[in-house]
């Protein structure tokens, strides 16, 4: 068996102490660094991009909350507007009406007194009128002028007692 | 005469050479390809040297190669290299614990010097310097004495306690401590017998059914199959046992660092 | 307009998604793995043969060893082939103990034999 050739051992030995003792500088100073370099590398970042996902995460969530608070801000602000602006139309309706009402009611008052003042200037008027008529008449029927004194008390007198 | 004298043993020599090429374990044979002597000093470059040469520069290769790109999205090879630097890097922390990090570039030599010479058996004309109890001892040994120095740097003179068990009662000592020497002294020996073993065993037996093939003719096919079968089985045991060598080193460094 | 909408992003989802994500890339030294090494009835009759015989023959060998230097032919020998048969026995039993899954001082569970 080669395997026991005493004489083969020493060269074996001296070869295998130089060669692993090559790989294994080699090992340690090149090859192992630069696998676990890569390694190391990649696993910085790829938990760096997952940290940065779950900060976009993050942001993305505080982004929704934001846009949900204004979201609801923007309602209710929507809200108070209308119902303020309801509120101003109602109000100014009614200030309208208010001031419709006044001014008819201002107006019926004049066209009162004007319809009074004219009823009684036609009454007046009339007063008039009827003592010029009747100085005609009595001066038609008995030729001569009628006292006006006496005519304007007459008619008084004739008015008065008319209702 | 002369002639006679120096004749016969090439002769005989030849003969042997042409036997043993049929031998089964003609492969594992040791030849000097660069005689070179240092004084006493027989350091011969042999073909077990230009094997682990070859695993040097392939391990190198396959690494060093594999990263060149350093690609962060690795390829084919370079998954390969941080898979297997990610495998003996899972194994050191699992079985000689985190503190086995320290001892990671040796595991991880080891660990490719083993298994490349495992595998290199398999090559046709190759040669498994695994098969060789010399090699096998001698990294056993190596690491036996540098897993013996870890334990007394770490634990000082209480290393010993390590050959008297916890519980051990003390009128038992006597006995118990040199059976714990002996079983302690007997981890290299085991750790290279079993690989030299299985490496011997696997590709003596590749050979001699690959041996079948041969004198068979046309009914070799049959041994063919089983060899192609075998070789498939080898290539198991070859990563099988370049892995159990490595696991037990990392078992015998987390002794050493924990003690019991 | 259409029917289908293309599903909503959810939050919570990508949540759990990112930790998923952060549990898988963690480097080689920390990462968690459970396979157990497959073990065979051949591997462990081998394993235990070359535990009983190395110790066997470290034994032999430290007595022979002590008797060329004590003179003590062939007692020491004979004694240590003994310690080595208790020490091949006791490398067995911390074999078979690890095998079981609990832990002797020797070796644990992480190894296995193979033929």
């Amino acid at each position: 068996m080669p395997q026991l050739d005493v004489s083969t051992f020493l060269p074996q030995v001296v070869w295998l102490v130089i060669t692993f003792v090559t790989l294994f500088l080699i090992m340690w100073k090149v090859a192992g660094p630069r696998v676990g370099n890569t390694l190391e590398t990649r696993q910085r970042r790829i938990s760096g991009n997952l940290d940065k996902a779950a900060g976009f995460k993050k942001e993305a969530e505080a982004v929704l909350e934001a846009y949900e608070r204004a979201m609801n801000e923007a309602r209710a602000e929507a809200g108070q507007v209308i119902a303020k602006a309801g509120a101003e139309l109602s109000e100014k309706v009614s200030r309208r009406e208010a001031e419709l009402a006044k001014r008819l009611t201002a107006e019926i008052a004049e066209s009162e007194t004007r319809i009074e003042k004219a009823v009684s200037d036609a009454i007046n008027d009339i007063g008039q009128v009827a003592v010029e008529a009747a100085g005609q008449v009595v001066r038609k029927l008995t030729g001569e002028d009628a006292d006006e004194g006496a005519v304007g008390a007459a008619v008084d007198q004739a008015m008065k007692t008319r209702p | 005469m002369d002639r006679g004298v120096t004749a016969t043993p090439v002769r005989t020599k030849e003969i042997d050479k042409v036997a043993e090429a049929h031998s089964p374990l003609a492969q594992f044979e040791i030849k000097r390809l660069v005689p070179i002597q240092i004084g006493d000093l027989d350091a011969s470059f042999t073909n077990s040297a230009l094997f682990m040469v070859f695993t040097v520069v392939l391990v190198t290769i396959f690494l060093v190669l594999g990263m060149r790109r350093n690609a962060l999205v690795p390829g084919r090879w370079q998954s390969m290299a941080e898979l297997s630097y990610i495998f003996i890097a899972n194994m050191v922390r699992d079985t000689a614990g985190p503190e086995g990090r320290r001892f990671f570039p040796f595991i991880f030599t080891l660990f490719m010097f083993v298994l490349v010479g495992n595998m290199l058996g398999m090559v046709p004309y190759g040669f498994a310097y695994t098969s060789h109890i010399i090699v096998t001892f001698s990294i056993a040994l190596i690491i036996f004495i540098g897993v013996t120095v870890v334990g007394f740097a770490k634990h000082g003179i209480r290393f010993f306690g390590f050959f008297l068990p916890p519980g051990t009662p003390l009128l038992m000592a006597p006995l118990a401590v040199p059976i714990e020497i002996i079983s302690y002294l007997s981890r290299p020996v085991s750790l290279s017998v079993r690989l030299f073993a299985n490496m011997l065993a696997g590709h003596t037996l590749i050979k001699v059914f690959a041996g079948f093939i041969v004198s068979m003719g046309v009914f070799g096919f049959v041994p063919f199959a089983f060899v192609f079968a075998l070789t498939g089985l080898e290539l198991l045991i070859a990563f099988l046992q370049a892995y159990v060598f490595t696991v037990l080193t990392c078992l015998y460094l987390h002794d050493a660092l924990h003690m019991h | 307009m259409s029917a289908e909408s293309p599903p909503e992003p959810d939050l919570e989802d990508l949540d759990s998604r990112l930790k998923q994500a952060r549990d898988n890339i963690r480097g080689p030294f920390e990462k968690k793995e459970g396979n157990e090494p497959l073990r065979s009835a051949v591997g462990l009759a081998f394993r235990v043969t070359v535990e009983l015989v190395s110790a066997l023959a470290v034994g032999l060998g430290i007595g022979w060893v002590l008797d060329e230097w004590l003179g003590t032919r062939p007692w020491l020998m004979i004694l240590f082939i003994l310690l080595g048969g208790a020490a091949g026995m006791l490398n067995v039993y911390r074999l078979a103990m690890s095998s079981g899954g609990s832990r002797g001082n020797g070796d644990t569970g992480k190894d296995q034999g193979n033929r």
